[in-house]
């Protein structure tokens, strides 16, 4: 699972009042570096939440060997220079989460990663 | 989907008058009939050129008028030619017709910014081209006109000038390679063909390995169903048949070759074969089909693609081929983990040293339970839903009215219970899912199965923020085949209409969805309709019979015998 991923997902669970963001407990992560893509990640950087990536960075960062460039705490306003978009785009596309948790911030429902997939099934009790 | 035709005489390229227009010819591969305009369409309007607009128009093949049917009446009435002539205003002739660097050079990844792409670069991403020619002349009776045309071409038309005048001058070799479509002639006749165009005057040296420009003289004759020519010049005794050597040909074409794929494996698409593939399931999309899919899709270079049903991945990889960020999801978590550790969808992905996709388990019934509100995300669906042919759709829940509460202590290794997924609420449930993640003019591919009761205007669904854009069918078999629907969002979501929009999916209600689910029953039933059909079964079952009591008898030798090693065993230890 991706930090980019992570950004969408929301808890389900009946009773749930935000489910907003999950938070991750990683177990085991990954940097699989892929080619610097700028039209995407400019494109996907206005429909990030972005407070929950930095929240997200901060949850896996004691397990990202080697540890990402510095992104900025705001997303700057106007035209972003290159490095930072390459910081940006490692962050959201290069580090994944193999195994571990996310949970839910209201009731604490754990969804497990495994293999780098979350499992966002409900239970038939909790629809 | 209908385009209209241009009426030759208003257009022709010719010197009374009117405006000049700078004619191409599209060989198409002979394959997917049905999807092979949709497929052009798409790519055109992906560098913003509207097919049938003043910009680009269809131009009549040789025989055809206006309505495209083929005159004289052919001997049959469906016949396709894998032929398209578009027509592009002449002041655009110079940078359409650039082949400096196109010619076999295919491309999968592209991205729609290059403003003076020409018709070669543009049309490199379509899979079902086979050739790219600018067209000289064209006739339907004999070679001689088709030259004559040509002639005219260079003669009298200020475009047709201007490129003899590049393409024919002392310094560029050139050579002419006549296509008569699986149609034998000798080196003689070949070089008799190709003699009546010797006046047009080429300077140049002729040159046979890469030249600079390389000519076409096409002669298409009526195919079958299968790609071979309807009316074979040869016997099965490599005998010329006199009756059908006599026959005119559908049309003759004179041109230069603009781009193609070269004749050995599809232009390189091979290696992208399903059987090259470590890991598949039984619903795999096979590569050019699922190629065809990114196109109408319009996925390229930094695209984001979500397939809803994921499976194992098929659909995904080709758009990730294209150079899509790509996120997939699925209900079943064993096909997205995979066999083992060696055979995953994230393997297929490395094979071609793809960025690995996203992987998701959550349930399409309940996207927005998954996902936050957010604003559109997806430049593109593709998927092929599950209907019930060979997997079923699932969605979570439990069968009876009141689950059974889970117990805390088993809620971790729990496996969740799903229920059937009613085909109709998996289509507008995709539909919704699109209407409200893609981003404006994103698009929405699916396959859909098509029994011969299924009706394209009446059963396929709608949503009030996505257009249908094309509806392509395939035949499989007699009664059965499938369609490729594409719809494009024109409209914002209102997510307070969305009642509203769930209750208009379907115009003649949820019956529709019922004609393309379970489809394994109604293949069965029509094929019982057929005559002598009893008969056939009670041939297959005393077959079928036949064959199990064979292996049974086997069964009980090997089991006797093994049974009788062990006996021996025990004699010897004993």
């Amino acid at each position: 699972m991706r930090l980019l991923t992570h950004n969408y997902l929301i808890s389900n669970v009946k009773g749930t009042k935000e489910g907003y963001p999950l938070q991750i407990e990683a177990e085991e992560v990954v940097i699989e570096d892929s080619p610097f893509d700028q039209e995407l990640v400019t494109g996907i950087l206005p429909k990030l939440n972005y407070e929950a990536v930095i929240g997200a960075l901060h949850q896996v960062a004691d397990k990202v060997e080697p540890k990402p460039a510095d992104i900025p705490e705001k997303l700057p306003e106007g035209e972003i220079d290159t490095a930072t978009l390459e910081a940006l785009y490692h962050v959201l596309f290069n580090i994944h989460v193999i195994e571990g948790h996310l949970v839910c911030p209201d009731t604490g429902r754990k969804f497990p990663i495994k293999q780098g997939i979350p499992n966002m099934i409900l239970h038939e009790d909790e629809i | 989907m209908d385009i209209p035709t241009e009426t030759p005489a208003s257009s022709s390229s010719s010197s009374d008058g009117k405006e000049e227009r700078y004619l191409v010819l599209i060989e198409f591969a002979y394959r997917h009939l049905d999807f092979q305009i949709a497929e052009i369409e798409s790519v055109l309007d992906m560098h913003g050129i509207q097919l049938g607009s003043p910009d680009c128009r269809v131009y009549p093949l040789p025989g055809q008028d206006e309505t495209g049917r083929t005159t004289p009446a052919s001997s049959n009435p469906e016949l396709r030619r894998p032929y398209l002539i578009l027509s592009f205003p002449a002041k655009d002739a110079s940078k359409l017709s650039d082949n400096s660097n196109s010619v076999d050079r295919w491309g999968l990844v592209t991205r729609a910014t290059n403003e003076n792409a020409s018709i070669a670069e543009i049309l490199s991403r379509c899979t079902l081209v086979k050739t790219i020619v600018e067209l000289w002349g064209a006739s339907t009776s004999s070679l001689d006109t088709c030259a004559k045309e040509c002639g005219e071409w260079i003669k009298n038309t200020k475009v047709g000038q201007s490129i003899f005048a590049n393409v024919a001058g002392e310094q560029e070799s050139w050579k002419l390679t006549v296509h008569t479509l699986g149609t034998k002639y000798t080196r003689e006749e070949q070089a008799e063909m190709r003699d009546k165009f010797s006046y047009l005057g080429f300077q140049g040296p002729v040159q046979m390995k890469e030249p600079n420009h390389e000519y076409v003289l096409i002669r298409e004759v009526e195919m079958d169903g299968k790609g071979s020519p309807l009316h074979p010049r040869h016997g099965i005794d490599k005998n010329v048949i006199p009756e059908h050597d006599k026959l005119p040909p559908l049309g003759l074409y004179f041109g230069r070759l603009l781009g193609g794929k070269s004749k050995k494996g599809r232009g390189g698409l091979e290696q992208y074969n399903l059987k090259n593939r470590v890991y598949l399931g039984p619903t795999s999309m096979d590569a050019e089909l699922s190629f065809v899919m990114t196109n109408y899709g319009q996925v390229q270079k930094g695209s984001v693609v979500f397939d809803p049903f994921v499976g194992t991945g098929s659909i995904l990889l080709s758009c990730a081929l294209r150079g899509a960020y790509c996120m997939g999801s699925d209900i079943d978590i064993r096909v997205l983990k995979g066999r083992n550790k060696e055979e995953t969808i994230w393997k297929n992905f490395d094979q071609y040293h793809l960025r690995r996709p996203e992987l998701l388990r959550t349930d399409n019934a309940i996207y927005h339970r998954h996902f936050r509100r957010h604003q559109p995300l997806y430049d593109a669906i593709v998927c092929d839903p599950p209907y019930g042919i060979r997997a079923g759709a699932r969605k979570t829940g439990s069968r009876k009215d009141t689950p059974r509460p889970i117990l805390e202590e088993h809620r971790h290794d729990h496996i969740a219970q799903t229920k059937p997924y009613p085909v109709s609420d998996v289509m507008s449930d995709l539909l919704d899912v699109a209407a409200r993640t893609l981003v404006m003019s994103g698009r929405l591919v699916y396959v859909i199965p098509s029994f011969h009761e299924f009706d394209p205007h009446t059963d396929l669904p709608r949503h009030e923020c996505l257009k249908l854009v094309h509806s392509c069918y395939q035949p499989l078999q007699a009664e059965l085949g499938r369609r490729i629907v594409v719809m494009k969002k024109i409209k914002d979501y209102d997510f307070s209409k969305r009642d509203h929009y769930m209750s208009n999916i379907w115009v003649n209600g949820t019956e529709s969805a019922e004609k393309c689910a379970n489809l394994r029953d109604k293949i069965l039933e029509a094929a019982k309709q057929k005559p002598d059909y009893e008969r056939k079964a009670a041939v297959r079952r005393q077959k079928r019979k036949v064959l199990k009591e064979e292996k049974k008898a086997a069964k009980k030798k090997k089991k006797k015998r093994l049974g009788e090693d062990n006996d021996e065993v025990e004699e010897t230890q004993s």
